[in-house]
């Protein structure tokens, strides 16, 4: 029985995956928290789509992802804060327009007819390709996510709960709003590595979803959600190992799985109470 | 307290403020002191949330004068905060001792106990812990009061705090408010009624410019009532035991300014 | 230099794409005033799993999408109804969760191979007489719906709460919209793909609202500019074999990104050439940071 449960960390593949899912779920989950009070989750899918083009022209030049990636957010990070600054566009429109515009770039470089294949991993993650590399520079990131949500706890705390109010004690809500994209642009890149492109928002809103139905304190929340990460991107891992299905796939649909689980059951206790 | 103060907490002079380059409200010049209580009078759209964003730092001015000699607490109306949000009457409390602390340090063992005397001193103690969302309409401005308690605030505004709460949580604020000034502190109470604002020391009339100031006896003739509120003013028939009151038609809708 | 068009395959791309204008152009300008950019892109991607499904079983692609989609449309207007908030986290949850079991079918079940990068970012060669069909249904019914629907949209879009005061809001309107949207992304797949079809629901709308702010002109100029940006797309992703999808995104984002810069610069001329603004008193502001302010702590509540 415990060997089907530590057979597959045995490889140095699985090991370094196991460190990454820790990585990514302990930013994802506690960052997310703050994402989905803030109804951030457009634009965490955003940030990602609209680096694609970075981390593709990274690729096909050779250097480093996590440079190409962070070019690609800070691009269009401008992009989309200056879209949203024209009357009548607004925030959602801008940043739609955007990442349209990033993403189609992004796959007009990846899909031109002399790219080497396996450019797909950018879409879907390569959780099984990680290096000792990234895990290092995936667990710096990581800290400074960590660290600055612990020193701006109590202002993004004021902030969140209300925003017109939040000067008056001290708490500017521009400041907030800054840190939390500057950090949400981290956090997108450390778990762009394992999830790719297109399901990183998994661990960004997932976890912090299902741990926003079962915890009514914004400390437990954050805990309760980087348990529920690492422990559906673990089962995630196993899925993958044991029914041979895409990594990043298996690990992103049993995060959504544990909100659907989490809504059940509170709507389950609902009932009986 | 240093008691009462001879420089007053707030004075503007021809004071207006505004979204964009016109001012929504102008010619605004009121003082408010230490140890008195500032009804603050005016239709939806009047201006009275827009004075207090200017109050609270928000807005700048488009003109004139505004001198603060503190930091403005505030309590806000409740429906504008999140009901869902994940913290207790307790954090919402301690909120107030992010002010003034550098902003890498958590509020410590002292503020806790500042914070739980705080709800205690508005008759919250044993609901400290409760979800601030679960709490009733006026529990919940009770805790904000408690914020800026926590917060020191010698300036406090409050935005329509009497909207929809029962007659008992209504008597509970306004001896909260007098309480609050009787300590000297400077009190702003944004209101729609004007019978009420009869109680407090003076009252601010405000129609998208200032149409009046003064002490209320004075100040509420009908005429500064009806460039109040644009005329929207019938006047009761007598009842036994009481004069003649005052009555204003309800404004056209319920939209709330900005 | 425009013998592209002569392929059938090509023309029925065309044609599809020109159907799609209309609907773009009229669905286009509700999704821009009520805010439903990131629905749209939900929908679509959530159409996604539909398509593999429907390619490894063999049964009619637009019949998976379009099951799929309408779920979506009928779960997010279901949540949308009932409450606030948690509305953006769900489409992204739906969003993810769609991707992922679409993956997970098309690379581990099919073996759908690269089947996946043409269900995601459009082909050419993957419209067929069925999507035309659709795509007259989706052109006609937007128009219809446009026609009769489009005063409560309006009212609603502009203040839900005041819409909401006057009786406008009907869930059943609103409902009627984001089905709308849902069957013209799917309608959109073939062409351009799951993952870009905002490229032509969102982005020519965005940009026209630059230029006009009423509403007849806005939707006019949105249906001739989806149709010019899809007639370009289609013809350059033919002549470099690329997929549509990217290459209609990428000129649209282009032409947002040109008309943005052309009106900043005209904003800029007209407020050098106009008279200077006056200068008003400037503001004074005091904020003394008294003793008895700062001296605040334990001993703040008495």
């Amino acid at each position: 029985m415990l060997d089907v449960l530590t057979e597959p960390f045995s490889q140095g593949i699985m090991q370094r995956a196991l460190l990454e899912i820790v990585i990514l779920g302990a930013v994802g989950g506690a960052l997310g928290c703050w994402i989905v009070l803030s109804e951030l989750s457009y634009g965490a899918e955003s940030l990602a789509h609209g680096m694609f083009p970075g981390l593709v022209v990274a690729a096909l030049a050779g250097i480093p992802l996590m440079l190409g990636g962070a070019a690609g957010i800070v691009v269009a990070a401008l992009a989309v804060a200056l879209a949203a600054r024209i009357p009548g566009i607004g925030r959602d429109n801008g940043v739609a327009v955007v990442v349209t515009t990033l993403f189609g770039l992004g796959v007009l470089l990846a899909l031109s007819p002399d790219v080497p294949p396996g450019i797909q991993g950018l879409l879907f993650g390569d959780i099984l390709g990680t290096t000792s590399g990234d895990l290092l520079l995936g667990a710096a990131l990581a800290a400074v996510v960590l660290v600055a949500l612990w020193l701006l706890h109590w202002r993004l705390l004021a902030v969140g709960f209300d925003r017109v109010s939040a000067g008056s004690v001290g708490a500017s809500p521009l400041l907030a709003d800054a840190a939390l994209l500057v950090l949400l642009a981290i956090a997108v890149l450390v778990a762009v590595q394992g999830l790719g492109n297109l399901l990183v928002v998994a661990v960004l809103v997932a976890p912090a979803a299902a741990a926003r139905l079962l915890c009514r304190r914004m400390l437990p929340m954050m805990v309760a959600a980087v348990a529920i990460a690492v422990v559906a991107g673990l089962a995630g891992l196993y899925l993958s190992y044991y029914a041979k299905v895409a990594a990043g796939a298996s690990v992103a649909g049993l995060m959504v799985a544990a909100y659907l689980l989490a809504r059940v059951g509170s709507l389950a206790a609902a009932a009986r109470a | 307290m240093s008691g009462l103060a001879s420089a007053p907490l707030v004075r503007t002079d021809a004071l207006a403020v505004g979204y964009g380059a016109a001012p929504v409200l102008s010619d605004v010049s009121f003082d408010l002191r230490a140890g008195e209580r500032i009804g603050v009078l005016g239709p939806n759209g009047g201006g009275k949330t827009t004075l207090f964003r200017a109050l609270l730092g928000e807005l700048k001015p488009l003109g004139g004068a505004l001198d603060l000699a503190a930091r403005c607490g505030t309590v806000p109306q409740t429906e504008r905060s999140r009901l869902d949000f994940p913290v207790s009457a307790l954090d919402v409390a301690l909120m107030g001792a992010i002010a003034g602390r550098p902003w890498w340090k958590h509020p410590g063992r002292a503020e806790r106990r500042a914070a739980r005397e705080a709800l205690a001193r508005v008759g919250l103690a044993e609901l400290a812990d409760r979800s601030f969302g679960e709490l009733s309409g006026g529990q919940r401005q009770r805790v904000l009061v408690a914020r800026a308690l926590v917060q020191d605030a010698r300036i406090v505004l409050l935005d329509e705090p009497f909207t929809g709460l029962d007659a008992v949580s209504i008597r509970r604020l306004e001896d909260l408010l007098d309480e609050l000034a009787g300590e000297g502190r400077g009190v702003l109470i944004a209101t729609h009624d004007v019978e009420q604002a009869r109680a407090w020391d003076r009252v601010l009339c405000l129609n998208r410019r200032q149409v009046a100031f003064g002490p209320p006896a004075e100040t509420l003739s009908l005429d500064v009532l009806a460039a109040t509120y644009g005329g929207s003013i019938v006047t009761l028939p007598a009842v036994a035991g009481e004069g003649e009151r005052l009555a204003l038609l309800p404004p056209h809708h319920h939209d709330h300014e900005h | 230099m425009f013998e592209a068009f002569d392929y059938p395959f090509v023309q029925r791309a065309l044609v599809e794409v020109l159907l799609l204008s209309l609907a773009a152009g009229t669905l286009g300008t509700w999704i821009v005033v009520r805010g439903l950019a990131f629905y749209s892109h939900g929908v679509a991607a959530a159409a996604f799993p539909g398509l593999v499904l429907a390619d490894g079983l063999g049964f009619s692609a637009t019949l998976g999408a379009f099951g799929v989609a309408l779920l979506f449309a009928l779960t997010v207007g279901q949540l949308a109804a009932r409450g606030r908030g948690g509305h953006d986290s769900l489409t992204a949850l739906v969003l993810v969760a769609a991707l992922a079991i679409g993956v997970v079918l098309a690379s581990d079940v099919f073996h759908s191979g690269a089947n996946v990068e043409t269900l995601l970012f459009g082909s050419l060669l993957a419209v067929d007489d069925a999507d035309i069909r659709l795509a007259i249904v989706v052109a006609a019914l937007a128009l219809l719906a446009t026609w009769t629907l489009g005063q409560r949209w309006l009212a609603v879009g502009f203040d839900p709460s005041a819409a909401r005061g006057l009786g406008v809001r009907s869930p059943a309107a609103d409902l009627v919209l984001l089905v709308l949207i849902a069957l013209a992304a799917v309608a959109t797949l073939s062409a351009v793909g799951a993952l870009l079809a905002t490229a032509l629901l969102v982005v020519p709308a965005a940009t026209v609202r630059m230029a006009t702010r009423r509403m007849l002109p806005w939707q006019l100029g949105t249906i001739v500019l989806a149709a010019a940006e899809g007639t370009a797309g289609l013809w350059l992703s033919f002549e470099t074999n690329a997929p549509p999808g990217a290459t209609i995104a990428v000129i649209a984002g282009g032409i947002f990104a040109l008309v943005a810069l052309a009106r900043s610069a005209a904003t800029m001329y007209t407020r050098t050439r106009g008279v200077a603004q006056p200068l008003g008193l400037r503001p004074r502001v005091a904020f003394e940071n008294s003793p008895e302010a700062r001296s605040r702590g334990g001993e703040g509540a008495r």
